[in-house]
């Protein structure tokens, strides 16, 4: 009976310790954050949606070899003699023709591994973070400056360039090798390998 | 049924005879679930089976426990898992050593900083990198601090799970703070890929340390709070405080680790006793059950041990930031990790128990592991679960569940 009375004493006793506790908080600064309305200040370094700056992306795939869950997928095609790239912000001149930079936000996993070895550092995680979207589809981001449509085109004229370089320098290398060949003949090497020498630099 | 499973094997055949009888109970009064052909239990009168979960709030995850009941008094607890395997190990052996973390942090979500931890050491062992003292400290930081956040999920959740609903918001609100600390740091709140093989991915930022402090500070009263609002209340212990009792043999015969085996007694802590990272140098205790409301490895000792731990955790942060040099933090990191030849197995003192990784390296081709097996500390809880279960009232199945901290990526991996 006395052991019924102390629990019945002991626990009004500890609930009420519980409850003066609780009221005191009612008076105190509410933690709960009105969300849509007001956001928080997100860190610098958040990893939210990866953006990749792409005026200044070489294409070297170093992001789609270190990425965990293949979520960046690179299509690039050498660039001809006669196309002029640029150079990236960084001064690193571009060489290859970016045709498809895709980003599949869907399987991202954000880790940010893919930053680390952007030798332009053009790859960023940025601080947005509401990026739900109503289709899967919208969730690949395409970079590339080429649609899918014009990078087709760009392909086909870019490989028929190179094809095309690849010939001339095959005819030049014949060339030169013809005039290595007529050279001990007639006695006068230096002047023949000239024109084909300078093809082969354009 | 011979005939039905493709077996001409006479023998095979009697054996699977048997087994129909099993399942098959002769007279049709009897409903057997044929989905679930690995109970073994004789059925007897009244006895029901429910299954409890997989979308029950109360298994912490995707959990199905499948309970054989006599009216109130549960018979058998059977767990059955693998509703969230991602194939960890599998992805482990495609990947090379630093992309394989992420991973790792996905495995217990609530404690990613101890996962990396245990798997960098283990890597670590092999590859024998001089770590800058600067990092070992800034590890021993974010470990810490993430075993508060983790033990604040499970005394806020065990909490709700015993009818308290304010000792789970006041939790999460703690918790909030320390993932906008590790936001800051790695800027992930939950996932962070920040301990990385041979260093940390960035150092702190300008002012960390002090933000650091300042969270203890305003942390440990609230610590006090907790106390006076659940550890303490008549109510919670008498619901808690005789349920699940398991002792310190059958623990350790389970295979419980970490808290839940402290709880019974057992002064076993792998920090003190494994001595891995630089844990030698701070002073700390190792709570153990007490046994002041009840018989030890209870549901509240199990609870209570976990606010202990919070306490020496803040004690260790505390002695880590005084002692904090500097040094540079990515000087020991590989640009490509390349393991030699040879295997190790690393266990460390994660919140939940004893996480050990088991890395097979061949010593060749493109880095990857050979093999990336992970030693779940959770999967010997939740197996524990039968022994823990059989007699007791099916709500206080919920509660045994809740005080052993599981946590599904963790097992299923």
């Amino acid at each position: 009976m006395k052991g019924y009375f102390k629990d019945m004493y002991e626990a009004g006793r500890s609930l009420s310790i519980g409850l003066a506790l609780t009221a005191r908080h009612l008076f105190q600064k509410t933690v709960t954050m009105q969300y849509p309305d007001e956001k928080w200040d997100l860190p610098p370094m958040a990893k939210g949606q990866l953006h990749n700056v792409v005026e200044d992306c070489i294409g070297c795939d170093q992001c789609a070899k270190v990425c965990p869950v293949d979520c960046i997928t690179i299509e690039t095609i050498k660039a001809p003699a006669d196309m002029d790239l640029g150079k990236t912000s960084t001064g690193n001149p571009k060489r290859l023709v970016l045709l498809r930079f895709d980003i599949d936000m869907a399987k991202c996993c954000y880790c940010a591994l893919c930053t680390v070895p952007c030798p332009t550092e053009c790859l960023v995680m940025t601080n947005s973070y509401e990026n739900s979207v109503y289709d899967r589809k919208d969730l690949i981001y395409h970079y590339a400056e080429f649609s899918p449509t014009q990078s087709k085109r760009m392909k086909v004229e870019v490989e028929g360039k190179l094809a095309a370089e690849a010939e001339a320098k095959k005819k030049a290398l014949e060339a030169k090798k013809a005039a290595a060949a007529a050279a001990p003949a007639s006695a006068a090497p230096a002047p023949a390998p000239k024109p084909a020498d300078g093809e082969t630099k354009e | 049924m011979a005939a039905w499973f493709g077996s001409k094997d006479k023998k095979a055949s009697s054996v699977l005879e048997i087994e129909r009888r099993r399942f098959w109970m002769e007279g049709d009064d009897m409903i057997v679930d044929m989905s679930t052909p690995f109970v073994d239990h004789v059925e007897e009168g009244e006895d029901m089976v429910i299954n409890m979960g997989p979308q029950h709030p109360s298994t912490h995850g995707v959990l199905r426990l499948e309970l054989v009941c006599d009216g109130e008094i549960v018979k058998k607890c059977t767990p059955h898992i693998g509703y969230l395997h991602r194939c960890f190990e599998k992805h482990a052996e495609n990947l090379p050593y630093p992309e394989v973390i992420p991973f790792c942090d996905r495995m217990d979500y609530m404690a990613s900083m101890n996962q990396d931890l245990a798997y960098c050491v283990a890597v670590e062992k092999l590859l024998k990198p001089k770590l800058p003292e600067r990092v070992e400290y800034i590890r021993v930081i974010c470990c810490e601090l993430n075993r508060i956040a983790s033990h604040l999920v499970a005394l806020g959740t065990f909490g709700q799970d015993s009818g308290a609903v304010t000792p789970f918001l006041w939790c999460f609100r703690d918790r909030e703070k320390i993932l906008d600390l590790f936001e800051w740091l790695s800027g992930a709140r939950m996932l962070y890929n920040y301990i990385w093989i041979g260093g940390v991915a960035r150092d702190l930022p300008d002012g960390w340390t002090e933000k650091c402090t300042k969270f203890l500070d305003y942390f440990e009263p609230k610590l006090e709070n907790l106390d006076q609002l659940l550890s303490f209340n008549k109510i919670f212990i008498e619901r808690t405080a005789t349920v699940g009792v398991v002792n310190a043999e059958d623990a350790i015969a389970l295979g419980l680790t970490g808290p839940n085996l402290r709880a019974t007694g057992m002064k076993w802590d792998l920090r003190r006793d494994d001595r891995y990272s630089i844990y030698d140098r701070f002073d700390f205790d190792i709570p153990v059950g007490s046994g002041q409301h009840g018989p030890l490895g209870s549901c509240w000792e199990r609870y209570y041990v976990r606010v202990l731990e919070c306490h020496e955790s803040i004690k260790i942060i505390r002695q880590a930031i005084a002692g904090l040099p500097q040094g540079d933090v990515m000087e020991a990191v590989p640009k490509r990790v390349k393991l030699p030849k040879g295997e190790t197995y690393v266990r460390t003192e994660s919140p939940k128990g004893e996480l050990g990784f088991y890395i097979v390296s061949d010593g060749g081709h493109g880095g990857e592991p050979y093999r990336c097996k992970g030693r779940s500390p959770c999967f010997s809880q939740v197996s524990a679960m039968d022994h823990l279960c059989r007699g007791v009232f099916v709500a206080d199945v919920i509660m045994i569940l809740g005080s052993l901290d599981v946590v599904l990526g963790e097992i299923d991996r």
